[in-house]
């Protein structure tokens, strides 16, 4: 009974990580940009949410909008004024790992000054936990946690196949040289891929607000996660990326039953550290390794 | 004032020996790791422990931090034969967290999160160092061997062989270099003068715990290499200077509000590596363009 | 190439310079704070800096001392490195014969400096048993955590019928002094002690601890654990079904708590510290506080207010014999007084450094906390 819950946990805490490592993966396998602020993109959806759903009080819609288009601006400007001149100095992907780390740094001391830096969390009866079967305990929240996480990838992968922009996108993921070739913006094509990773940030964002509570060195977390989950998937592979923050979330869940709690974010680590040396191209991934 | 100033020079020559080390493997390398607080907490761990069960005589507990650091090191080194640039970042990065859970549960060896305190002043031919100026003196005896050791390292044969690989590494192979052998025993040299700047600290402060080797720490050095200028000689210490003293000028401007002033620094520091990174990428010290050697 | 580097030295020089310069008033003494100003947990340097700053404010008025007292605050990030060079900074510089601190990495480092150059640090927010061998210059203001669970305990099984116990504990020697020492005092009141589950630090997804709990069917979850970890738990924990009691110590005592709705219900310890008192000192400081930030204090405010007056204190007794404000004559006053007028009560210093003061179990209701049990 305890290992079906923790099943279940696992595969609460997966959906979300799916979601968050999936926007990054998007952004790095088909940009090549170390994109390490996509953590600070979630602090900032994440407290746009909290500020004007549960301290000015308004409309939940209103709050994801102003949430989504915060994140998608905040995506969109990183992108302009910061990767894209580093880019034109034939930067290398360190100095773009460098200034995105300053950039998550900037985020989160200004978030504290502006949104206060203690504990804060967003109060719905989403949270609360029912028993639907003895000893089994599951919240809405996580039902609608698996229900957007599919959805988003559903909409994704009908992006990616149906449209011009997702087909040019898969391309650059490809060959940028051969997509210049053939008159299209790389430029171009990235403000959308930095759009659309920034977007998928933004559900995990508002459900960890209502899940776990937010506090303005969350971004880092969520980093490291997304980072994982992408390496492990696979560089440029969407579906890899979404598997890998499944598994560990299920990994660090199903740990318990077996470990001391102390070291199940070591698990995380561990799977990163031994998918790196064993298997470098990830589940899905392009081979890499020399 | 005096002391205060003498405070920060130790630090500044124990972090400038991290620096230094570190950009050994980053600059000329090629190899980016988040790990190198890790080899800090190696160093300083070992010497503490040796200095506590063992004797405080520096002639026997830096050499034994530098052997643990060495060793250790072998494990970061599988990685980098593997993979290089993200992948290596995101082992690096496993293999830093993984550390901090160790430090953090190893109880008998680094007295777990409470850490070690009590650690005894270190001993040089039988004589304690415990005055501040003294002190001074030892530090700079560390950081100026290791400053002679990397950069002599780097024009021999070695030297060349590392940056070979740094700019091709299939090219290398090509001409016959054993790739594999110059990687590991660079991270293990880096490894083991990073365990000098350990052991250092920790006869320095008296007291080490697991808060001093996390993965911030890591990326303090990292911007420290960076924004001084990677692949240069000078740029660590510049890049450790300007990261040491920052915070202690911004704690003199009196005119910002004391509630936000931590919040200021750290901003300021974030900025500044964003905006050195966009228009000087090559660091304070280092070429405009990346080109440089 | 040496044009940065010559930039940089000659203004931080000048910086030093200028600011070595400064006049000051006779008799004006500065005493330091070494808190965390930023990073995650700068929330608490900035309800130690409420108490802290308001203690300050009500001691000038009074002119309690020959001259005006002020506090410079040091950002130490609550990492021991910065909180060493903060230390540093306070005691040669700002030339601070009592500098308080928090965070107990932060705390054992400076506690070196403190020993070294005879400057008294005072400790308002670790309770863990450590911070009581760290020298005689080293001061606790706040009851260590055994005072806490010697109260807690036999309230929680002899008063509430609460036997069964599951504790939650980051490995830490506080969190490590609670598991071992829990179950004694257990078996002594007739509880029992089902499991103890250790985390790390930084664990912020708690629903498998949860299903855990769950399985072993406790009365009682007893947390070790603080600030914003605390607070996810207590929410996860509720979140996930768990309707057992919770109950913790005195790192609870934060507005996050009373901001929290899961929990509700949470009992915690604290030194004891009536809010409603008529006790002079503390009407003052709650009426002062309240009508500043429009809210109850907390403990760690009052703590901190307390290291302040408990400066001043012995600073008044010292100039009233016309000695200079030192580490080592504080030291001695401090021996010598014993006891002194603070926030919530009496409070008396033992040799070692540490204080006794009766201890009470507070309950967190809506918005703010209520009595429940005052302790001897």
């Amino acid at each position: 009974m305890l290992f079906l819950q923790l099943l279940i946990n696992g595969i609460q805490a997966g959906a979300l990580y799916a979601l968050i490592a999936v926007g990054f993966s998007l952004i790095f396998g088909t940009t090549r940009i170390f994109h390490f602020a996509h953590g600070a993109t979630f602090t900032i959806a994440a407290y746009v949410f909290y500020h004007l759903y549960a301290v000015a009080h308004l409309h939940w819609s209103i709050a994801v909008l102003a949430s989504a288009m915060a994140a998608v601006l905040f995506g969109l400007a990183l992108n302009r004024w910061v990767y894209i001149p580093i880019q034109k100095h034939e930067g290398s992907f360190f100095t773009v790992f460098v200034a995105a780390f300053g950039v998550s740094i900037l985020v989160e001391n200004l978030c504290g000054m502006v949104f206060g830096r203690s504990y804060v969390s967003v109060d719905t009866t989403l949270s609360r936990s029912v028993e639907i079967a003895h000893g089994l305990y599951v919240s809405p929240l996580s039902g609608v946690a698996i229900v957007i996480a599919l959805l988003f990838f559903g909409g994704l992968q009908v992006f990616l196949m149906r449209t011009h922009t997702g087909m040019a996108l898969r391309a650059l993921s490809d060959n940028p040289e051969l997509v210049r070739a053939y008159g299209l913006s790389p430029r171009r094509l990235s403000m959308s891929v930095f759009a659309l990773g920034s977007l998928l940030a933004v559900p995990a964002a508002i459900l960890s607000a209502m899940g776990s509570g937010l506090q303005p060195s969350l971004g880092e977390h969520v980093m490291l996660i997304s980072l994982a989950a992408s390496i492990v998937g696979g560089i440029g592979s969407l579906r890899g990326a979404a598997c890998a923050g499944l598994v560990l979330g299920l990994a660090e869940n199903l740990a318990l039953a077996y470990f001391q709690p102390q070291w199940s974010e070591a698990v995380t680590f561990i799977v990163l550290f031994l998918s790196i040396i064993v298997r470098p191209s990830g589940f899905f991934g392009r081979v890499i390794a020399s | 004032m005096l002391a205060y100033l003498l405070n920060l020079a130790t630090l500044v020559c124990i972090n400038a020996v991290l620096a230094i080390t570190l950009n050994f493997i980053m600059g000329y390398a090629g190899i980016f790791s988040l790990a190198h607080a890790v080899f800090f907490g190696v160093g300083a761990y070992t010497a503490a422990w040796f200095a506590m069960h063992v004797s405080a005589s520096i002639f026997l507990a830096i050499p034994a931090a530098m052997l643990a650091a060495a060793l250790l090191s072998l494990v970061l080194a599988l990685p980098a034969l593997r993979v290089r640039g993200e992948y290596f970042v995101a082992a690096s990065l496993g293999l830093q967290v993984l550390a901090v859970t160790v430090f953090s549960e190893w109880k008998s060896f680094t007295g777990g999160l409470g850490g070690l305190i009590g650690i005894p002043p270190v001993s040089l031919f039988g004589h304690d160092v415990t005055d501040p100026v003294q002190f001074l003196l030892l530090a700079l005896c560390g950081l100026v061997p290791v400053m002679l050791i990397t950069t002599v390292l780097l024009r021999t044969s070695f030297g060349r062989n590392l940056k070979a690989i740094r700019d091709s590494e299939s090219a290398s192979y090509a001409f016959g270099k054993n790739v594999a052998a110059i990687k590991t025993l660079s991270v293990a040299i880096s490894a083991a003068l990073a365990a000098i700047a350990g052991a250092l600290y920790a006869f320095y402060i008296g007291f080490i715990n697991v808060e001093s080797f996390m993965l911030n720490t890591s990326v303090l050095l990292m911007a420290m290499v960076i924004i001084g200028g990677t692949g240069t000689l000078l740029g660590p210490i510049v890049g450790t200077l300007l990261l040491m003293l920052l915070p202690s000028l911004f704690s003199y401007m009196t005119f910002l509000p004391q509630t936000q002033i931590g919040a200021i620094q750290q901003m300021a520091y974030g900025l500044a590596m964003v905006l050195l990174m966009i228009f000087r990428p090559g660091g304070i010290v280092g070429a405009r363009s990346r080109k440089a050697v | 190439m040496f044009k940065p580097l010559n930039k940089i030295l000659h203004s931080s020089l000048v910086a030093c310079a200028l600011f070595a310069a400064a006049p000051a008033h006779a008799g004006d003494i500065t005493i330091g704070a070494d808190f965390p100003m930023s990073g995650p947990n700068a929330t608490y340097g900035d309800i130690f800096g409420a108490g802290a700053n308001l203690a300050a404010e009500h001691i000038n008025a009074d002119h309690m001392l020959d001259g005006k007292l002020a506090i410079q605050y040091e950002d130490s990030q609550a990492l021991p490195q910065q909180g060493l060079i903060a230390m540093t900074k306070l005691v040669n510089v700002a030339k601070a014969p009592y500098v308080m601190t928090a965070f107990t990495g932060v705390s054992k480092a400076a506690s070196t400096v403190a020993a070294r150059t005879k400057t008294v640090a005072v400790n308002g927010g670790g309770v863990g048993p450590d911070l009581a061998e760290l020298g005689p210059y080293f001061w606790n203001v706040i009851p260590l955590i055994n005072a806490e669970i010697d109260t807690m305990v036999p309230y929680l099984v002899k008063e509430r019928n609460f036997k069964r116990f599951v504790l939650i504990y980051v490995d830490d020697p506080l969190g490590q002094a609670v598991a071992k020492d829990m179950p004694t005092i257990l078996s002594k009141v007739g509880g029992k002690m089902l499991d103890s589950m250790s985390i790390p630090v930084t664990e912020q997804q708690f629903s498998g601890i949860a299903a855990k709990v769950r399985a072993d069917n406790p009365d009682v979850i007893y947390i070790a654990s603080y600030g914003a970890q605390e607070l996810q738990l207590i929410k996860q924990l509720r979140d996930n079904g768990l309707t057992q009691q919770i109950a913790s110590y005195s790192a609870l005592a934060i507005p996050g708590t009373l901001a929290l709705p899961q929990a509700k219900g949470a009992l915690y310890t604290t030194q004891h510290m009536d809010w409603s008192s008529a006790d002079p000192v503390t009407k003052r400081f709650v009426d002062d506080y309240s009508k500043k930030y429009n809210k109850q204090p907390t403990a760690y405010v009052a703590n901190y207010y307390n290291a302040v007056r408990l400066f001043a204190l012995l600073a008044q007794d010292l100039e009233k014999h016309k000695q200079p404000i030192t580490g080592e004559n504080l030291l001695k006053a401090r021996k010598d007084l014993k006891t002194f007028d603070m926030v919530g009560g009496k409070m008396v210093f033992n040799e070692n450094g540490t204080v006794t003061m009766p201890i009470q179990v507070n309950e967190v209701e809506d918005q703010a906390s209520k009595i429940v049990y005052a302790g001897k």
